[in-house]
């Protein structure tokens, strides 16, 4: 089977500063995969690479077998990859329902149409109740998401990520700004949305990565220094000279 | 009955029995021509929102999709009296109007719609000014400053209908206006639709979800194009003569004021903005020279205190008026004062701008004028001071009332929530 993403070589300049630094990477297939590092290691910037926000300065990035390379970034989404963003980033103005129903709106192949309902198309309503039932939004359903609670909009932030159906989805601090209880709720969805789908998840709480991801990769100044499960990760001496320290152990 | 109900049949079909009763009512020619055109400005309206209020493209230039289709419907209608053109019937050309605009929207739109923001609206800008120019250089087209005159009695069509009577026109406008708004309110709930609200709010994301947005923008300017020419061809048949004011910025900086004022964010807000307007526009430029000053006043005012417009300031009351009617009633008296007093102050600062504009604009050297239909000399000390004192009691009663109006309303809003929360 195609690994799910892959990266050869890739590096990224921004003028004559180099953040990311000749990257291999490979997210198999249904695998939670963690990307951890120091602040400004370049994981936000990985994260834009991958998913056609920047364009790569060199290298060749893979999804599902096919070189996505420098393609735009609704082009990538096409083929199968979603994203979240650190920043809550979702339609202020409109609905929960309606957030999410845009979500789905391209995957069930409804494109730019304009001679038909969205509130007559079945499958893409089931699809919308569907995700609002498994990210708990149901109830907010009818609220602008400009108004939703801090937890709630990061919530739809997921929730308008995997309406698309994508089968590599990727998360960017999913659990930042959460308080704890809040947290084991964001860390209980996620597991529950990785039973179908690769996930790729750059996350500061350490407690969050340990726990959820199958391998974990550490980005040390563009460059990934270690990849591993995460009893490899802990034991890893590199890694925990880098970065980890002791705090972790 | 309120503004979201403009989809329930009841509602729909007392909008259609008003269109047809109206103008039975009056037998002047001039009440007529003003109903043919808010009929026009109201489906121009209601194609700019689409751009500014569904798809958050602010163009200072959206005149020229309505002109450019004008000049084409006339040519079409005066080559279809010389038979140089196969016949079609004049009850068809805002068609024509239409996919002369779609043409003009794909062709100009494909450049425009590449950027968003401050970069549409200059390119916009750009493009009217283009326009504007080109009425003049290309005169076999546009026919200089003269503009093209056409006539829109072709021959005899359905039920004997010739359009050369003014009441058979604005019967072809409200039918037409009644197509056009339901077919531009039924876009809104498409996937296109919805697309459309998703670039306005947050274009990057719509990129994350599998949209290409210059194509959502490029299509929304398109679309809007396309009801652009319909208005520009109906305009054509109702004024029988296409200028090249109507592609000008001037025309393009009205219909933004018509639409801002009424609202941007309800459907129903740009038709409320180009009856107003329009209405205003025809009666008042009448009776005071000083119309577009007091035209600007409003549209500063509606843009620094409701930025939402009549219809938003409508919509504010929507929950009150969903949870308990009766709380409405209660902020009346508040209302009434408030208005009281803005009037008073209205009345005396119009006073002073009108004896101002008087003096500074007469030839004569004569002083004396009719104010409010009394007959005044403005070289007096009492007009003045008595227009002062209006001005700065009213401004006075309006600095005392309206936080009681704003009391008023919040208390409502409380009690409304309780209500539904109950």
């Amino acid at each position: 089977m195609t690994q799910a993403i892959e990266l050869s070589g890739v590096q990224k300049s921004f003028g004559p500063t180099e953040i990311i630094r000749g990257v291999d990477l490979t997210i198999e297939q249904g695998e939670i995969h963690a990307i951890i590092g120091p602040n400004g290691a370049g994981k936000s910037t990985l994260f834009n690479l991958v998913t056609g926000r920047y364009r790569v300065s060199r290298g060749r990035i893979q999804l599902n077998g096919e070189d996505i390379t420098n393609r735009s970034t609704f082009q990538i989404n096409r083929r199968g990859l979603a994203r979240s963003f650190q920043v809550t980033n979702i339609f202020a103005k409109m609905s929960v329902y309606e957030n999410v129903r845009c979500g789905a709106l391209w995957n069930l192949g409804y494109g730019y149409s304009f001679w038909q309902f969205v509130a007559r198309r079945r499958d893409l309503n089931e699809r919308t109740e569907m995700v609002l039932e498994q990210t708990g939004l149901m109830s907010r359903r009818g609220v602008p998401a400009g108004l939703l609670s801090y937890s709630d909009q990061r919530a739809l932030e997921i929730a308008v990520t995997i309406a698309g159906g994508a089968s590599v989805v990727m998360l960017d601090e999913p659990t930042s700004g959460m308080s704890s209880s809040e947290t084991e709720q964001a860390v209980a969805l996620i597991r529950e949305i990785s039973a179908t789908r690769t996930m790729v998840i750059v996350e500061h709480d350490m407690g969050v990565v340990f726990d959820l991801a199958d391998r974990i990769s550490v980005l040390v100044y563009g460059k990934i220094i270690a990849t591993g499960t995460p009893a490899e990760i802990r034991a890893d001496a590199k890694v925990q000279e880098a970065y980890l320290g002791t705090e972790v152990n | 009955m309120t503004i979201t109900n403009l989809t329930k049949p009841g509602v729909g079909a007392t909008i259609i029995a008003l269109l047809i009763v109206l103008p039975l009512l009056t037998d002047s020619g001039f009440a007529i021509t003003v109903m043919s055109q808010i009929g026009v400005a109201i489906i121009f309206a209601l194609a700019f929102n689409m751009l500014l209020g569904q798809g958050g493209m602010l163009s200072f230039g959206h005149a020229v999709y309505f002109g450019l289709a004008g000049y084409v419907t006339a040519h079409v209608m005066n080559g279809m009296a010389n038979e140089d053109l196969p016949y079609m019937p004049v009850t068809l050309i805002p068609i024509v109007g239409g996919i002369a605009g779609l043409f003009f929207g794909i062709l100009i739109g494909f450049v425009s719609t590449r950027r968003a923001g401050t970069a549409f609206a200059m390119i916009s800008l750009g493009f009217a000014e283009l326009a504007t120019a080109l009425t003049l250089i290309i005169v076999f087209f546009f026919n200089g400053e003269e503009g093209v005159q056409t006539d829109r009695w072709i021959r005899e069509e359905w039920f004997g209908i010739t359009y050369g009577p003014d009441i058979q026109v604005y019967y072809l406008i409200a039918v037409w206006c009644v197509i056009a708004a339901i077919a531009m309110y039924a876009l809104t709930r498409t996937p296109f639709g919805r697309i459309s609200n998703a670039v306005r709010d947050n274009p990057e994301r719509v990129q994350f979800i599998g949209y290409n947005t210059h194509r959502v923008r490029w299509l929304a300017f398109s679309l809007s194009s396309f009801f652009a020419g319909m208005a520009g061809a109906l305009h054509a048949v109702n004024v029988e003569h296409v200028g090249f004011e109507t592609v000008g910025l001037g025309q393009s900086g009205v219909i933004l004021i018509m639409v801002y004022i009424g609202g941007t964010g309800n459907f129903a807000g740009p038709i409320l903005g180009a009856i107003l307007i329009t209405l205003l526009n025809s009666y008042l430029s009448d009776i005071t020279p000083a119309w577009y000053l007091y035209l600007g006043l409003i549209f500063v005012l509606m843009v620094m205190f409701a930025p939402g417009g009549l219809a938003g300031l409508i919509m504010m009351h929507d929950p009150i008026r969903r949870a308990r009617p009766r709380l409405l009633l209660s902020m009346l008296p508040a209302y009434a004062i408030a208005s009281a007093v803005s009037l008073v102050a209205l009345a005396g600062a119009i006073g002073l701008i009108e004896m101002i504009y008087f003096l500074s604009t007469t030839v004569t050297r004569d002083t004396a004028l009719v104010l409010y239909g009394i007959a005044l000399d403005a070289a007096d000390f009492w007009p003045w001071l008595i227009c002062l004192a209006l001005t700065a009691g009213g401004a006075y009663g309006c600095a005392r009332a309206y936080p009681c109006m704003a009391e008023a309303y919040n208390s409502a809003m409380h009690e409304a929530r309780l209500a539904v929360a109950s």
